[in-house]
């Protein structure tokens, strides 16, 4: 076949020759000059909106989301117990009705639900959905399953519309628990309970967009016509997924999407924001809640001498770092709960300061460093992170110029599936990382990191929040504060227990606060109302168009 | 032995060799997965998960089993056609995995290696035609720069210039995603566009395909030009050709109706060596275009130490490149009537 084809006669082989060369060209000048829906403004008057982002939903399963990208559309497409009023961490009622009645001892918390909402396959809601949505969160042993299970005794539905649920343990902030994007009610039609049993390309909820199709690179969510609250301001939300924070630059530049969320780089920001003053798009910023920190682990030499990490505290030079690393795209952080809560207080600011360095030069002599024997400590981080190894390298700059040499920091990375598995070995004497919060409240800026359950004040922590963190930082007084906090109801008798925490912390300095992350969303001209959620989900269902 | 028996003899023995080369790749990618740093426990719970919560799942996903007893609890399932189920995006089939995202990588590649015969030769056959002139060094510099230009590199450049700057291709993806993409039927836009008859939906999917799949083809055209040049530089040389010349035909038709297609049966050699080639310069192409193909999707598998995935597209991939190896080598045997098995 291939040799007869090769067989046609010089001028039927030119012939063909010329109509493939002014085929190829008409295509192409076709296909150029064809207007392009990536670069001009998707239809116009349709009336949906056009979100790009980088975070590609690993699953839609809220039994099993627990990532951004996951959680940020499942948030959207439901509804909760309770929610965040905007740009505040107070909870209000949602899918309850008030806030939760909580039993003397603390430990049940009954809570009545709303009537009249249907799920988008039209199943009715009520509290037997409910205990079944809680459940399977428990037993299908999802990614953040975790959440529930380490304090829910047992769920029930004690009404039709009323749900109670026992805790193993008092905890206060149980209601902020639920108010966690996975904690969501999803039809019992259409939904197993049992584990591993997931669904991760389908969505049926109660909330106020239902999918209407998962594609691979993109979504579409379509209003849900029978959502019992405000219906949504737009007519619906199309999802593009990028690969690289670059390809969401240029999307949004030419137009391409409306709306530009996660995980644009600083640089890019910059640049975007520069755009905004000029007036060419919108720059939307919150103040965010996740926190940067870096942990000093107190079971290697010489950070096992509380001089030497209180040196480390003084050498941090917060302002510098946000303007050098992050373009002032950040706040300088002095506590590890962060500003978004009342109870935070700046200690580490009034205590060590920032670029300190004759205090942390004392402090290093008084532990026995000088220049002929210089601290040498190792700061890691996962390599994936761009602006952490700016940070490091900042760091490392400010040591080598600015102590004479008492101590020398070397920056190392490792990739991240093998740094998150080795930290909580004590493989790494200091270490930069980020915490996203689960839920919002300031005990889970401060369990997971200093709640020890099995240790000693010689070993440090074997079991517990703060081994899995990698600073072994173990306080029987610590253990103490936690487990009151998380007993007492009384807010301000809480404040006071979360101030003594923050003291402790202050001095034993098993971490030190960096910065808090400020969250941008950026959106073209013809957009409004573009807001997003404490919990760093951009709500889809008040964006206009 | 005759030539038709030979021949049979070289495609049953080829055919027999296959599964040795797929037991090959299936046994190197199960060792070098764990062989990597990193445990999907985590990557499936998070660090913030329970010791004991990963402890159970290990013993759910049989990796707490000795690494030999894994690996014939992997190839029985291969055998049954079991790819196993995704541990990042669980409760989804690797094959559900492979039948969404391999359409696009597929399109992708047929349209590149379209891309890349053409130039190729194109640009070959002049470069060899005009042995000493500045098409001929232009032709080699052409296929030496290609050849060695980083993919990830010249896609991003043009995506600055075409998409960005010049703004004559849409920066990334498959399609709008405010526009209804085609019914599936082959799962290729473009073909499933035309199918439907959807002219308006073909020209989107071919704007979407165009600056991917010229990156990818343009960057392989190196390697078919330079054979296409050295083959037909030599041919033009032959006894045959000189006769021709002799005979007063003209020299466009000796290049063409004589020389070229003599030239071209080492393409068809090459063509089968570039399709690995082809698929791993797919995986650059797709994560810098945000082309949601396999190979994109192979990338996120990795970096989530989803190993049922990783094993199952590379053990497709891998039983693509066979299939194709095994085709050209016949399809070569049948063209070329002077190669004897």
């Amino acid at each position: 076949m291939v040799i007869n084809w090769f067989s046609v006669s010089i001028r039927r082989w030119n012939k063909v020759t010329k109509f493939l060369s002014l085929f190829c060209l008409c295509l192409l000048l076709a296909v150029s000059c064809t207007p392009s829906q990536q670069t001009t403004t998707p239809i116009a008057g349709d009336g949906r909106i056009t979100l790009g982002t980088t975070a590609k939903p690993r699953t839609l399963d809220p039994a099993d989301a627990y990532e951004l990208g996951s959680l940020g559309l499942v948030f959207n497409m439901s509804d909760r117990l309770y929610t965040y009023e905007p740009g505040s961490t107070e909870i209000k009622p949602q899918l309850a009705t008030a806030l939760p009645k909580v039993s003397e001892d603390g430990l049940t918390y009954t809570i009545p639900l709303r009537e009249g909402v249907v799920f988008h396959d039209g199943t009715p809601f009520n509290a037997k959905a409910m205990e079944f949505s809680i459940q399977r969160f428990i037993e299908n042993k999802g990614k953040p399953s975790f959440l529930l299970s380490d304090t829910v005794d047992s769920v029930q539905a004690t009404g039709d519309y009323e749900l109670t649920i026992k805790l193993k343990k008092p905890f206060a902030a149980f209601p902020s628990l639920l108010a966690f994007s996975g904690v969501c009610p999803v039809s019992p039609q259409a939904y197993e309970i049992g584990a591993g049993k997931f669904q991760p390309n389908t969505f049926i909820g109660t909330g106020p967009y239902k999918l209407a199709q998962y594609g691979t690179d993109s979504l579409r969510l379509d209003v849900f016509d029978q959502y019992w609250g405000e219906k949504p301001a737009n007519k619906g939300v199309n999802i593009q997924i990028q690969t690289s924070p670059v390809n969401l630059f240029n999307a949004f530049q030419t137009g391409a999407v409306d709306v530009a969320y996660l995980s644009l780089q600083p640089d890019q920001i910059k640049s975007l924001e520069a755009g905004a003053k000029k007036g060419d798009w919108q720059a939307i910023t919150a103040q965010g809640s996740v926190v940067s920190y870096m942990v000093l682990n107190r079971n290697q030499q010489p950070l096992d001498k509380p001089e030497v990490r209180q040196a480390i505290a003084s050498l941090i030079d917060r302002p510098l770092l946000n303007e050098r690393v992050l373009f002032n795209q950040a706040d300088p952080l002095y506590s590890m709960i962060p500003t978004t809560f009342n109870v935070s207080q700046p200690l580490f600011k009034d205590k060590y300061g920032d670029g300190k360095f004759e205090e942390a030069k004392k402090l290093l002599t008084t532990a026995g460093f000088s220049q002929v024997n210089p601290a040498k400590i190792q700061v890691w981080y996962p390599a994936s992170s761009p602006t952490r190894s700016l940070a490091a390298q900042t760091l490392k700059s400010l040591a080598d110029t600015q102590m004479d040499g008492i101590l020398q920091l070397e920056v190392k990375t490792v990739e991240g599936a093998t740094f998150f598995k080795e930290i909580s070995k004590g493989l790494y004497p200091i270490a930069l990382l980020d915490w996203y919060p689960d839920f919002l409240d300031p005990d889970n800026y401060v369990q997971p990191f200093l709640a020890c359950e099995k240790g000693s004040e010689a070993k440090g922590c074997e079991t517990g929040g703060s081994q899995t963190q990698g600073s072994f930082y173990y306080s029987e007084t610590m253990n103490q504060l936690i487990d009151q906090q998380r007993k007492e109801q009384n807010p301000e008798a809480r404040k006071k227990i979360f101030s003594d925490i923050q003291n402790q912390v202050l001095t034993d300095v098993p971490y030190i606060p960096l910065w808090q992350n400020k969250d941008y969303v950026f959106a073209q001209k013809n957009v409004s109302d573009v807001k997003l959620d404490p919990t760093q989900n951009l709500i889809y269902k008040n964006i206009k168009k | 032995m005759s030539r038709s028996k030979a021949l049979q003899y070289y495609i049953v023995s080829r055919l027999l060799f296959a599964p040795l080369q797929l037991l090959t790749i299936i046994t190197i990618v199960f060792l070098l997965l764990r062989a990597t740093p990193g445990d999907p426990a985590d990557a499936i719970l998070g660090g913030r998960a329970p010791e004991s919560a990963k402890e159970e799942l290990r013993k759910q996903l049989g990796l707490d089993l000795p690494i030999w007893l894994q690996y014939l609890n992997y190839l029985g399932n291969i055998l049954r056609f079991d790819l196993g189920t995704s541990l990042t995006s669980r409760g989804q089939n690797v094959w559900e995995i492979i039948s969404q995202h391999f359409p696009a990588t597929a399109e992708l590649a047929v349209s590149s290696m379209l891309i890349a015969l053409i130039v190729g030769i194109f640009v070959g056959t002049i470069s060899a035609s005009r042995p000493g002139t500045s098409f001929d060094v232009g032709g080699r510099l052409f296929g030496i720069i290609t050849y060695a230009l980083p993919m990830f590199w010249v896609g991003m450049l043009l995506q600055l210039i075409f998409s960005v700057q010049l703004r004559w291709f849409p920066n990334s993806n498959r399609f709008p995603p405010n526009l209804p993409a085609p019914e599936t039927i082959t799962g290729l836009y473009t073909l499933d566009s035309l199918l439907g008859g959807n002219l308006s939906q073909f020209f989107t999917a071919l704007h979407h395909l165009a600056l991917p799949s010229l990156t990818l083809g343009i960057l392989l055209s190196g390697i078919f030009e330079r054979i296409v040049r050295v083959n037909l530089k030599q041919t033009l040389k032959a006894d045959y050709v000189e006769a021709a010349r002799a005979r007063g035909i003209s020299e466009n038709k000796i290049l063409i109706s004589h020389a070229l297609k003599n030239a071209l049966i080492p393409v068809i050699t090459v063509l089968g060596l570039t399709f690995a080639s082809l698929l791993g310069g797919a995986i650059l192409t797709e994560v810098t275009f945000s082309w949601p193909g396999l190979a994109n999707r192979l990338y996120q598998a990795i970096s989530d130490r989803d190993y049922p995935t990783v094993q199952g597209v590379l053990v497709f991939f891998g039983a693509i490149v066979v299939t194709a190896s095994i085709l050209i080598d016949i399809l070569n045997a049948y063209v070329d009537p002077r190669i004897r098995y």
